[in-house]
């Protein structure tokens, strides 16, 4: 008699759970369609990231790694590698922005067995797919400055911008970047783990850009400085030439923890760094760039979460409240740049962000309607 | 002029006094009317005739009462079947709301709501409350309030609130004594049940109408938008049912003499209006025993023992002389038609114990035609009827400066300033239990005279003084009002009943004080931090101290010469402290001592400074008050024998002419009115120590007063009539 009421919740709370999970996964699609039909389609953008530049080498995993053993990262074995360097949602890389990294094991447009995509900041702006959706509706975005009812409204969200912006960074090249929500990792040894993913500058230098003591208030101003010089494209441009005299040279860092049936959901959330000293960073591939790619090749090249093996994917969500959730609709926001792809061959590639002195812009459209002289063509 | 009247000893008089105190005993009747509608509360009186409504009018307004009846229903209904429990709903703490409190008014915004009670609810579908995080907020005014997000996600839920709690009441257990602290809803947010999204979510800064303190006077006074509606507070239903029970038939005589006024004044006269009130003290005596409340003995009885409760200064040139000093016009604004001048009345102890008036000096205009504010006047017993007529200028100064100064400035004003620094400061402290009972509802009754008796209310028009006049006068008054040092009247002899049970009354104050802080100490010193607030708002808002702004070098002689009599004697009269050193703050020196320096613990010193301030504060609201209101009645409660004004009449004896002669007395419709509101002084008491009708006495201090039931009535006294709180 005791065991029926224990079985009759049991099943009222996988229904619950399994509503919640057709939830999430409406919610997500959803939310690509609204992509694939405002941004991919119409405009040939991507949801935030379109500034940005591409660029090929190398990535070769550790020879004497620290990290528990994995069939995909042997020691010593090398992949050919794609990044892609952009700032986030705004036209102009002198703009205080979060800068990204993304990278796949693959010199392929898209087609690759691991992809990482990675920003600055150890902590984020958002950590689950409802938060993320209040995040993209109050945006609110006018001449440069934007989510000042986001910042108002969270504080986390708020402390997630203040860690995360660069401002007049001198490179691309010396920031941190961090996957901040976990990943699924089953080593050689068959222990369930969960890992989070980081890169620095090979030699470590010091990181230029940090907003020194940012302004409650004022975050979401990410408008040029008074009187700035260097031009929409300088990171860019900045780039190209380090790649063509120098290179860039990056490692790739990795940090594990054993899953436990017990785990307290923080475990997850992206907004909570996990304890350097208990779960401390491990090396685990020196990526070595040596050639930029043009805008085309660069708008071409794309990423995905899905581009990982089982053992090293995305960890499950349950709800569009859940930690996890927002991996979750990375990875299926497929439709989305598929679209974009779509939309490249019927409607041709997309113009590269102009030296103008349209500043503090985000209007993508504008630069596509742009003219250009005979010369250009 | 005899001391008696003819024939008659002082046994005579207090036998006449014994049996008219029983005629005009105020009682309090159970009965309900049924039209209460039209006397929603103590603010909807009015001096002035009402609007005459037609039948449909009066029907409507009956019917919009049913209705908010209903409506009052309604509401308690949907609190019986929603109640709203204390326990917390969710188990996880990983989501907060947080945010600021602050004063909202303009000049206080980035002052902190320290130790505000707040809450986070849900409302379900099906419209059930569910209080899923509570707590404080910090001195910064800052809360952060935790609950569970996933409980928050639950379908059922369909809204949520913030709310912020206001102490309204503290009512006691009758047998434990213990406080129970009444806690409302002051202000309420709603939340979209889409805002929560895990983590934080920030109600920014929230700023409260709280307590503010008024910016269009110099007073320390409390904003009312709305008596009714937007109010800090507002009287119990209780207090407005006394208000309905008791004063209906009082009502009814004023609108008829308005009514027959407005046909025709002459179909009234003073003594017809008087005769149609219900007898008071003095009326009730002359019918006993005529003559009796004119005579010099009853005169000076009253003085020392009557609402007035004269300060008696020694005479420094005449020993065993006193003199009772009370400050007219002087410089304040006054107008044309009413005199006000100061009034100096020389005394002896008579054998008896009582005073016994020798001269009588007026300082200012006594007729229409010379204005001299500083003309003199003196009159003795042997100058006949003039006798007669200066007592009674001095009666009627004496009743409009204990109107003036004692009971507005001295009790209301002073009260409601601790009041208002209370409400914005102590919450959690102890000291909120003990003083709250005492310091409700004064800014609520201050509000009402605004516009019935101060501003365009009765006394501008009823006596000499202006709309601006009082406010100047209360000013200067109330810096004469400080806590520190003060102690009750001395009694000058054995008759002197009024200082006598002034002193009884503070001792079970003190008594009761100390009992407080012994049984409180602790909690009182751990919140220390409120105190200090309290004394900060106190301080800061206080009026300068009396005289301190008035530049001497504008000045004449005369008024030098005044001022510095007033200095005199009301630093004896209010126990002001002269050599005490007092806070400058912007040039301007304060009245209030402050309590504390100190924002963490007391020091030295400044737990005896809050036990007199609460000493003090009780003291001022409930027997200091209660003693010039009760006696109004006693006092001011018939026409010829006691206006707030005289008017200077067209001839060059001006105020000084006989009763019966009409044209200096207030006119018909004054004189109405000065009834009415004696009546409505003294008939709608209600929150009396004793009797505490809502239990929200200490039962400690009542036992206190009761134990002292035979020494106060010996005192002429009666404990059942002291009144817990400044209300009326």
């Amino acid at each position: 008699m005791n065991s029926k009421p224990s079985i009759i919740s049991s099943l009222f709370l996988k229904i619950k759970q399994l509503g919640s999970k057709i939830f999430l996964w409406f919610f997500s699609k959803f939310f690509t369609w609204v992509i694939v039909m405002t941004l991919s389609l119409t405009k040939r953008k991507r949801m935030s990231h379109d500034n940005g530049i591409g660029a090929t080498g190398k990535v070769t995993i550790v020879k004497d790694p620290k990290f528990p053993a994995h069939e995909f990262f042997e020691p010593g074995r090398v992949f050919p590698a794609r990044i892609r360097h952009a700032s986030a949602t705004f036209l102009d890389d002198a703009m205080s922005c979060i800068r990204s990294m993304s990278i796949k094991f693959s010199d392929k447009e898209f087609k690759s067995p691991f992809d990482l995509e990675m920003n600055t900041g150890e902590i984020s702006l958002f950590w689950s797919a409802w938060s993320f959706w209040k995040f993209a509706r109050l945006r609110q975005e006018k001449y440069g400055v934007e989510y000042i009812n986001y910042y108002k409204k969270y504080p986390e969200g708020l402390k997630g911008a203040e860690v995360a912006l660069r401002r007049d960074n001198e490179s691309f090249h010396d920031l941190r970047y961090y996957a901040k929500t976990p990943f699924r990792f089953k080593g050689k040894d068959n222990i369930d783990r969960y890992v989070k993913y980081h890169i620095k500058p090979y030699d470590d230098i010091p990181e230029t850009g940090i907003i020194k003591n940012p302004s409650a208030v004022d975050t979401g101003n990410q408008r040029i400085s008074p009187h700035e010089t260097r031009g929409r494209n300088y990171l860019k441009e900045e780039y190209e030439n380090r790649i063509k005299t120098k290179g860039a040279k990056y490692m790739l860092q990795i940090q594990t923890r054993i899953a436990q049936d017990d785990d307290d959901q923080s475990v997850f959330n992206n907004m909570v760094p996990w304890d350097k000293e208990a779960h401390p960073w491990h090396d685990l591939a020196v990526i070595e760039i040596d050639k930029t790619l043009d805008w085309v090749e660069s708008c071409k090249t794309s990423f995905s979460l899905n581009n990982m093996p089982k053992s090293l994917g995305i960890i499950p969500a349950k709800s569009i409240y859940d930690f996890n959730s927002l991996n979750y609709m990375r990875a299926h926001s497929e439709t989305a740049r598929k679209a974009r792809l779509l939309a490249y061959k019927l409607f041709g590639y997309p113009k590269e962000i102009p030296n103008n002195d349209d500043r503090n812009s985000e209007d993508w459209a504008k630069i596509q309607k742009n003219k250009r002289s005979k010369m250009m063509r | 002029m005899p001391i008696y009247p003819k024939g008659k000893t002082e046994k005579d008089i207090e036998k006449a006094y014994r049996e008219a105190s029983e005629v005009s005993k105020i009682i309090y009747p159970k009965k309900l009317n049924w039209f209460q509608n039209r006397f929603k509360n103590l603010n909807h009186f009015n001096v002035h005739r009402r609007d005459q409504d037609n039948f449909l009018v009066t029907i409507a307004d009956f019917l919009l009462m049913i209705y908010y009846w209903f409506i009052d229903q309604y509401k308690k209904f949907i609190i019986w079947l929603y109640p709203r429990k204390d326990t917390i709903y969710g188990v996880a703490k990983d989501a907060y709301v947080c945010g600021k409190l602050t004063f909202a008014k303009k000049g206080d915004s980035s002052t902190p709501l320290h130790n505000m009670d707040v809450a986070l609810w849900a409302r379900t579908k099906l419209g059930g409350w569910r209080k899923l995080a509570k707590g404080y907020t910090e001195r910064d005014g800052s809360f952060k309030l935790y609950f569970d997000f996933l409980e928050s996600r639950k379908f059922k839920y369909r809204k949520f609130y913030f709310e912020v709690y206001q102490t309204t009441h503290v009512f006691f257990h009758q047998e434990t004594g213990e406080a129970l602290v009444k806690d409302v809803v002051f202000e309420r947010y709603p939340i979209k049940k889409s805002e929560f999204s895990g983590m934080g979510y920030n109600l920014d800064n929230i700023q409260l109408f709280y307590w503010e303190y008024r910016t269009d006077t110099p007073l320390p006074r409390v904003v009312i938008n709305d008596h009714d509606q937007d109010a800090p507070e507002y009287y119990s239903e209780d207090r407005n049912k006394a208000i309905r029970e008791q004063f209906i038939p009082i009502e009814l005589i004023k609108e008829d003499h308005l009514a027959i006024i407005d046909l025709n004044p002459d179909l009234l006269t003073i003594p017809k209006i008087q005769a149609d009130y219900p007898p008071n003290l003095t009326t009730a005596m002359e019918k006993i025993l005529p003559y009796s409340t004119r005579c010099d003995y009853w005169f000076g009885r009253r003085v020392m023992n009557g609402m007035n409760c004269a300060t008696f200064q020694k005479d420094e040139k005449n020993e065993g002389l006193y003199w009772v000093k009370y400050f007219g016009g002087c410089s304040y604004p006054t107008n044309d038609e009413y005199a006000f001048p100061t009034v100096e009345i020389q005394f002896e102890l008579a054998e008896n114990g009582l005073p016994l008036p020798l001269k009588i000096k007026t300082i200012g205009p006594i007729n229409a035609f010379n204005k001299d504010r500083y003309q003199v006047h003196e009159f003795t017993p042997n100058d006949g009827e003039k006798w007669e007529q200066a007592k009674r200028v001095a009666r009627v100064t004496g009743a409009l400066t204990a109107e003036a100064d004692d009971h507005f400035a001295g009790t209301h004003l002073n009260t409601e300033q601790y009041a208002i620094a209370l409400r914005r400061n102590v919450r959690k402290n102890p000291i909120a239990t003990l003083l709250l009972p005492h310091l409700k509802e004064v800014a609520l009754i201050n509000h009402t005279a605004d516009t019935v008796l101060i501003g365009p209310g009765y006394i501008p028009k009823a006596s000499a003084v202006t709309e601006d006049g009082i406010v100047e006068r209360a000013k200067d008054t109330l810096g004469a009002f400080d806590w520190k040092n003060w102690k009750p009247m001395e009694p000058i002899s054995d008759r002197h009943t009024y200082a006598k049970a002034e002193n009884l009354f503070w001792e079970l104050v003190e008594d009761f004080v100390e009992y407080f802080f012994k049984e409180n100490e602790a909690l009182i010193e751990k919140e220390w931090y409120e105190i200090y607030c309290f004394s900060n708002d106190l301080v800061n808002n206080s009026v300068p101290l009396f005289l301190s702004t008035v530049d001497e070098s504008t000045l004449s002689d005369s008024e030098k010469a005044m001022n510095k009599e007033k200095v005199k004697y009301f630093h004896e009269r209010y126990r002001l402290d002269p050599n005490l050193q007092r806070v400058t703050i912007d040039g301007v020196v304060k009245c209030i001592s402050p309590i504390t320096t100190n924002e963490n613990a007391p020091e030295e010193g400044d737990m005896e400074n809050l036990k007199a301030v609460c000493k003090y504060a009780i003291m001022m609201a409930t027997f200091m008050h209660t003693f010039i209101n009760e006696h109004q009645y006693d006092d001011i409660g018939e026409v010829l024998y006691c206006s707030l004004g005289l008017r200077f009449g067209d001839s060059k004896e001006g105020i000084f002419r006989p009763e019966d002669d009409y044209s200096i007395s207030p006119d018909v419709t004054r004189s109405t009115q000065m009834m009415w509101f004696s009546n409505l002084l003294s008939r709608t008491e209600y929150g009396f120590i004793t009797r505490d009708e809502e239990h929200d006495v200490d039962p400690y201090f009542c036992k206190l007063l009761k134990s002292k039931t035979k020494e106060f009535a010996e005192l002429n006294v009666e404990i059942d009539n002291i009144e817990s709180r400044t209300n009326i």
